[in-house]
């Protein structure tokens, strides 16, 4: 089974280091091969060059019909050598032993190789011998192959000695090195099940000095921090939520804890019953936000994104609320440009719904007499539309806050409203790619979205 | 009417069964898609409403076989699943009308009661008539009783789609759809100040009042009884 192997072989810096000492060893192996054979045929050649010198040094010994001198340079050189290490052989042309301390038998003229077995010399020794005719007789120089053998031998030994140090510090360096890139690796690793099991604080640990694996740690530790930012953002949410869903069904509880007593004792319960409605309506229209948020800021709707007037939009929205405003005692007015056109790359039920909220904000939040502005203008490439109150505004240091789900200000906790109008706001500005600003009007609030223009296409 | 409904919550089809049935309307439950489209292709329906997450074959599919099979009822969608895009792929899929759960009962009633009533092949009326109230829908002019009624264009529509439903309940989700095009609830009182002018317009300067308010559920315009 794969999971049972030792995961000393599993581990990707060890099987590069094995692979490169066995590559590295190969080559050692292959480089010694060629330079072997090279070596043995160069030490044949000198031999062969040897034995023919010598050959040449006997033989010339030899005149015309005086074989007296031949004899006593081959018998004088085979003397030289009484280990045999040199063979000399003189013949006369029937084959009689002449000179030497060997009979040369049936070799042929120039190089040749024979296996002889000798008194005093191990069995089989292998002989390079040169054969040639000194008038009628024959002459045979031959040197014994064993010194070749011998240094062929050595160089072997070495050879051999040399792969298997090399193997070996090839190995162990390349596990001393892999494990130290597999520690850190095991870092990363463990760093990553802490993360998985929750302790999002966990970071990998950095040697730093800057090679590619800090940088990978260090890019994934940028990640860990975005993450756990974001799942701390979230964790806030998710306790708003909670927070702020358990009020109402407390409430909820209350009014039917109500009712169930009074219906004990008889009583009518059609208020109870019309407050509990009500307050059920509430929690499921919050639960709708919520989710519509979560879908937007998910991005399906984008598929669904046309080329739209943001003058048109606003106009209707300020059309339709406009007797609203009137009716609660304050002033819905819009200032838009019609005769630029103003296309936007969105979807119009998103954008009713995002101006609806931006105004339905500035009714809840002012007092009679408010003044609301509506306005949409260009401004180079961005299409700024802006919905502008004189009321009471909201606090520098809240305005990022406001956006956030479930926020509501201290001074509006008393009237109506869930906290999402505006967390829905910035998440169709941000499905649009658009900006969204406070600022303040002293008095007021002006809440500008700007989008990126769309140019008609001509 | 004759209505199918598919749905295969128990305690969700128990309530609109028997709301239905005290509505006096004749209704058949199904369970399952397969088994709604077979019912929906075989019967005269006047009016299918369908879940969508049904075993089986699901709600969204079919409608759209039901559709395929050249059966035009009216379908509405009755179901959780209350995305922004899914009213729209509920409507692209041949529904015509979307209601998400957890609804009014009143709400489902007063969709059921606009979708049955529609006029089967949609004939272009050119002109609106309720007791003494008149509405010329090509010169865009409303009259009562003779006198002519000064209307912005939007309480023009409003009270289009008012005289349209005569009789039937309008719920303000409704007039916030066919109106205003807002396919979410806004949070101030935007149906009940256009209302309040149209009234203003309509009904006050006359004796009899044809604009009545149904509590918490809507609107509906007819000659008192």
């Amino acid at each position: 089974m794969r999971g049972n192997r030792p995961s000393l072989l599993r581990s990707t810096p060890f099987r590069l280091a094995l692979t490169f000492a066995f590559l590295f060893v190969l080559a050692f192996i292959l480089s010694g091969a060629i330079v072997y054979q090279l070596m043995s045929a160069d030490l044949a050649d000198q031999l062969d060059e040897a034995v023919k010198e010598t050959y040449s040094v006997v033989a010339v010994t030899y005149a015309e019909k005086d074989l007296e001198d031949l004899v006593a340079s081959v018998d004088s050189h085979a003397a030289l050598s009484p280990k045999k290490e040199q063979l000399f052989s003189l013949t006369d042309a029937s084959g009689n032993h002449l000179a030497g301390n060997f009979t040369a038998a049936d070799l042929p003229d120039g190089f040749s190789m024979f296996a002889a077995t000798l008194p005093g010399v191990p069995a089989d020794t292998m002989y390079r011998a040169y054969s040639g005719s000194v008038g009628a007789n024959s002459l045979t120089v031959a040197f014994s192959l064993s010194e070749t053998e011998e240094l062929e031998r050595i160089i072997l030994m070495g050879f051999g000695w040399g792969t298997l140090i090399i193997t070996g510090l090839a190995i162990t360096g390349g596990a001393l090195l892999a494990s130290r890139v597999q520690r850190r690796l095991d870092g990363i690793a463990a760093t990553m099940v802490d993360v998985s099991h929750g302790r999002l604080e966990a970071r990998i640990p950095l040697i730093g000095n800057g090679d590619d694996i800090d940088g990978v740690s260090a890019q994934v530790n940028a990640a860990l921090d975005r993450l756990s930012a974001l799942v701390g953002g979230m964790r806030e949410v998710s306790a708003n939520i909670a927070h702020d869903l358990k009020t109402p069904l407390n409430r909820l509880q209350m009014i039917l804890e109500a009712a169930a007593g009074k219906t004990e004792s008889g009583k009518d319960v059609s208020r109870e019953l019309a407050d509990a409605r009500a307050e059920s309506l509430q929690i499921n229209e919050t639960f709708d936000a919520l989710l519509r948020i979560a879908q937007i800021e998910a991005g399906a709707r984008k598929a669904r994104f046309i080329d739209l007037d943001v003058n048109d939009v606003v106009k209707t929205i300020a059309d339709i609320y406009a007797d609203v405003a009137e009716d609660d005692g304050k002033s819905l007015s819009a200032k838009v440009v019609s005769d630029t056109e103003c296309s936007v790359h969105g979807d119009r039920d998103l954008l009713m719904q995002m101006f609806a909220n931006l105004v339905e904000n500035a009714l809840r939040h002012c007092p009679r007499g408010t003044a609301i502005g509506l306005s949409v203008a260009r401004q180079g490439d961005r299409i700024l539309a802006q919905v502008a109150d004189n009321g009471p505004g909201i606090p520098a240091e809240e305005r990022e806050k406001v956006f956030q789900r479930l926020y509501r200000l201290d001074t509006s906790r008393s009237t109506p409203g869930s906290g999402l109008g505006l967390s829905l706001v910035r998440a169709v500005a941000d499905l649009h790619g658009a900006t969204i600003v406070l600022e303040d009007r002293n008095p007021g609030l002006a809440v500008s979205v700007g989008f990126p223009a769309v140019e008609p296409a001509s | 009417m004759r209505l199918l409904l598919v749905e295969d919550d128990p305690r969700t089809a128990d309530y609109v069964v028997n709301g239905l049935t005290e509505a006096g309307h004749v209704c058949d439950l199904l369970r399952n898609g397969h088994d709604g489209l077979f019912a929906a292709t075989r019967n005269a329906y006047d009016v299918i409403v369908a879940d969508r997450m049904i075993p089986g074959l699901d709600g969204l599919s079919m409608i759209k076989a039901v559709r395929a099979a050249g059966v035009h009822t009216p379908a509405i969608f009755l179901t959780s699943i209350g995305g922004v895009d899914d009213r729209v792929e509920g409507l692209e899929a041949g529904g015509d009308d979307y209601l998400v759960k957890p609804f009014a009962f009143s709400e489902l009633l007063a969709r059921i009661n606009a979708l049955g009533r529609r006029p089967a092949a949609q004939e272009q009326k050119t002109a609106l008539r309720i007791a003494d109230l008149e509405m010329d829908l090509i010169l865009r002019r409303v009259t009562r009783q003779g006198q002519p009624i000064d209307l912005q264009p939007r309480e023009f529509s409003l009270l289009e789609v008012l005289m349209r439903g005569e009789g039937r309940v309008i719920t303000r989700t409704m007039l916030l759809e066919r109106v205003w095009d807002f396919h979410f609830d806004p949070k101030t009182s935007v149906v009940e100040t256009h209302i309040s002018r149209l009234r203003a317009k309509v009904d006050k300067p006359f004796a009899v009042p044809l604009i009545h308010t149904i509590r918490n559920t809507g609107y509906s315009l007819h000659v008192p009884v």
